[in-house]
């Protein structure tokens, strides 16, 4: 019993033999769907803040610096990769590329600024209306938004119209100790 | 067989005016709102009719009527029922009746109100710390509303969990927080007699990240699926699911069959990868490596078709509140079931190369005993409890997803041991198999995301059960005003295995302590998921790389 099972154990491991892979000493090519690193498309992006609101690592943010100027920062330190900034862009400014080699000691290697001169719409300064009935993607941040890209936090605050109180108080933002 | 009526009218019978109000809003969930004086006969009448405990939760609804609202949630497996008991107290006072001791497993979720809300339990056997780290001040309760989901507050010096006493003439061995067998950070103190293991005691919620504050406080209703899913590494559409689940109930919305069939197909291929995955650390931990290697060679093939399909090896992201994100093409379906069939053959063989091998048999027969009725005690789930003759399965006593269409056997058997578990997961992996051949024949066409115009409701309650590969998950949902849920509870399987595991070692030898810790598949991280942690206690040093390397190259040659 015990050496037929020895010899059957022996013949397992012989017949794959060695599958491990020589990576990184070679190439290894990603599926065709591969969820990677995010690219932003400035051409085609519109600011509407989408993809921030639905991040669910929180790692886009919006700071609106003046009525004309939006600066948006995709910081990749914190990225999940989940894909769903690629899914809402009502715009297709987002791909998801098959870069996936991202370790790094500085996080600037990964980051992505954006500045981005907005239009005012004239029902509410900023819109986005990613023409879904969904409920449950309702936005929860609409109008002039005001992250601390500094300390990359979000702020919980927008409004409808351009507040530079607010853009002062953001600033400032300390996280609450006891 | 018992039906919401009569289980109605028993408890009206019995109780009367104690029992405030009924609500069964959708079929198989009975929600009963009962005097908090009267909570721990109500709860013991449940488990005399054949109910199962699963998990308390506690919430913070200050804001509203000056109380905490406490509910006891549980199963009723034969009769395809959960019942959940709501009661509350004024904030000012918010005292319980403990039910643990009657129901033991209830322990670590009244000890986490404790920590979490400030609740007392009068009777409690051992009210101590739990979850929040040894240097967060006293009466600062962090699930309260009040309190900031971010607030950081300064690191305290010189405190330190205190363990149990050991028993008498007994040596305290230390394991942990890290350890080479247990690959995530716990600490257990073991208290031995010899070689003889006489008890333990766990201090663990390390790693407690508040996840269910930050989703409660920060996250919109369809973000909450992607930090779900991150609670596991192994098991995460599991998660996704079951909140998914709470939440379509909520809001009461039927999602396609199609996207019911893909969950349930998402759901099967994390059971064969994680069983797998599960097979290969046991025979690591007892020193044998060739099936590890083996089990993980084999694994790799369905890895890497959940990269083509989702997008990614594991987190696969696939399952969103109203469907899902990604469909199955003809073409996928075809390569899925050409890759079950190798990791079926390829099974059969490990399986026959290992079933007669003594030193498997030697090292997980006979370890790790407990009884039926201990199990049952403990409330224990998945393999752990079906190896030891519990016969409950949440896919078959409660169908969600499209198992209501599959025929699939449970495995069950009575060996009561850890080689009990390794016979039923690996029965349970060809099971799986089957099933997800089923699930592929039989999918209807349709689309893959149902979409909701209405608002949720605020202050719906709904509670969702799904069959992990490592036991059965539970989630509890309260939804909230804006967008988010209210409160949000998760209990992973590791939550009730993990008690039960003292019961486990006892009178075992010290050297099966990581086969008999590691045959519940612990997944300490799943367990300690809620609220947030400063774990800077103490004054923190930085030592570089090159420090470490040079302390570590001391302490190796000094021995020489
Ligand atoms: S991939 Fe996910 S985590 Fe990363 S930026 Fe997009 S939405 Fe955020
Ligand atoms: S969702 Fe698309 S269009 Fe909108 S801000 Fe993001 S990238 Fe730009």
């Amino acid at each position: 019993m015990w050496l037929t099972s020895k010899l059957k154990q022996v013949l397992m491991v012989i017949k794959p033999g060695v599958v491990t892979l020589k990576y990184p000493f070679e190439p290894r090519p990603v599926p065709k769907d591969f969820r990677g690193q995010p690219s932003w498309d400035h051409h085609k992006c519109v600011g509407c803040g989408g993809c921030a609101a639905h991040c669910p690592a929180r790692t886009i943010l919006i700071r609106d610096v003046c009525q004309d100027l939006r600066i948006m920062l995709y910081d990749g330190s914190r990225c999940t990769y989940c894909g769903r900034c690629a899914d809402v862009c009502p715009e297709g400014a987002i791909t998801m590329t098959e870069q996936f080699e991202l370790a790094t000691n500085d996080r600037n290697d990964i980051t992505v600024n954006m500045e981005l001169f907005m239009l005012t719409c004239q029902r509410c300064g900023r819109c986005y209306n990613m023409e879904t009935t969904n409920m449950i993607d309702k936005m929860g941040l609409r109008g002039f938004r005001y992250d601390n890209l500094e300390v990359r936090a979000v702020i919980q605050k927008a409004t409808e119209h351009f507040d530079e109180k607010l853009l002062e108080e953001s600033d400032r933002y300390k996280r609450p100790q006891k | 067989m018992l039906t919401i009526e009569d289980v109605k009218k028993q408890l009206k019978d019995k109780y009367q005016s104690d029992i405030r109000n009924f609500e069964h809003p959708y079929g198989t969930r009975l929600f009963v709102d009962v005097d908090r004086s009267r909570i721990r006969d109500i709860s013991n009448d449940i488990i005399r009719m054949g109910g199962r405990y699963l998990v308390s939760v506690g919430y913070d609804n200050i804001a509203r009527d000056k109380t905490l609202g406490l509910v006891h949630t549980f199963s009723l497996d034969a009769e395809d029922m959960f019942i959940c008991l709501r009661t509350s107290a004024p904030v000012d006072n918010p005292e319980f009746d403990s039910i643990t001791p009657d129901i033991p497993n209830a322990g670590w979720s009244e000890r986490e109100y404790i920590d979490l809300l400030g609740m007392k339990f009068t009777g409690h056997p051992k009210p101590k710390r739990l979850i929040l780290a040894d240097d967060w001040p006293e009466g600062l309760y962090p699930l309260r509303k009040e309190v900031p989901w971010n607030m950081m507050p300064p690191a305290a010096e010189n405190v330190a969990y205190q363990l149990d006493d050991a028993p008498e003439g007994c040596t305290t061995i230390p394991i942990g927080p890290f350890h080479p067998t247990l690959h995530e950070p716990e600490h257990f103190a073991v208290y031995v007699d010899g070689e003889t293991i006489k008890g333990c005691d766990y201090r663990g919620f390390m790693v407690h990240r508040g996840l269910e504050k930050l989703c409660q406080t920060q996250l919109t209703y369809n973000e909450v699926p992607f930090i779900a899913e991150r609670i596991c590494g192994i098991c995460g559409s599991v998660h996704a699911t079951s909140y998914s689940q709470a939440l379509e109930l909520a809001a009461g919305i039927t999602i396609s069959r199609r996207a019911e069939y893909i969950r349930t197909i998402m759901l099967e291929i994390e059971r064969i990868h994680s069983h797998l995955l599960w097979l290969g650390v046991a025979g690591h931990l007892i020193g044998f490596d060739t099936v590890f290697m083996q089990a993980w060679r084999v694994r790799e093939r369905i890895m890497w078709f959940g990269e083509k399909l989702t997008g990614n090896r594991k987190t696969y992201g696939m399952i969103v509140a109203g469907g899902v994100r990604r469909d199955i093409s003809p073409e996928l379906a075809d390569e899925l079931l050409a890759v079950l069939k190798t990791i079926e053959k390829e099974l059969v063989t490990i399986h026959k190369a290992i079933a007669g091998d003594g030193s498997i048999h030697r090292r997980t027969k006979g370890v790790g005993c407990i009884t039926t009725e201990e199990t049952k005690l403990w409330s224990l789930v998945g393999p752990v409890a079906r190896a030891r003759g519990v016969d409950i399965d949440t896919r078959r006593d409660h169908p969600y997803a499209a198992y209501d269409d599959m025929t699939f056997d449970v495995p069950v058997v009575d060996s009561c041991d850890v080689w009990g578990t390794v016979v039923v997961r690996i029965l349970e992996t060809f099971e799986a198999i089957k099933i997800i051949r089923q699930a592929v024949e039989k999918m209807p066409a349709g689309p893959i995301m149902t979409e909701f115009s209405e608002e949720i409701e605020p202050l719906r309650h709904s509670i969702s059960a799904v069959e992990a590969p490592r036991g059965e998950v539970v989630h509890y949902l309260i939804t909230g005003e804006e967008n988010r849920p209210e409160r949000w509870r998760v209990r992973a399987p590791t939550y009730p295995n993990l008690q039960g595991v003292p019961a486990m070692l006892l009178n075992n030898q010290f050297a099966d302590f990581p086969i008999i810790v590691g045959s519940i598949d612990p997944c300490f991280s799943c367990t300690d998921r809620v609220m947030k942690v400063d774990v800077r206690s103490g004054t923190a040093v930085r030592v570089s790389g090159s420090d470490l390397e040079k302390i570590s190259r001391a302490k190796k040659f000094a021995g020489r």
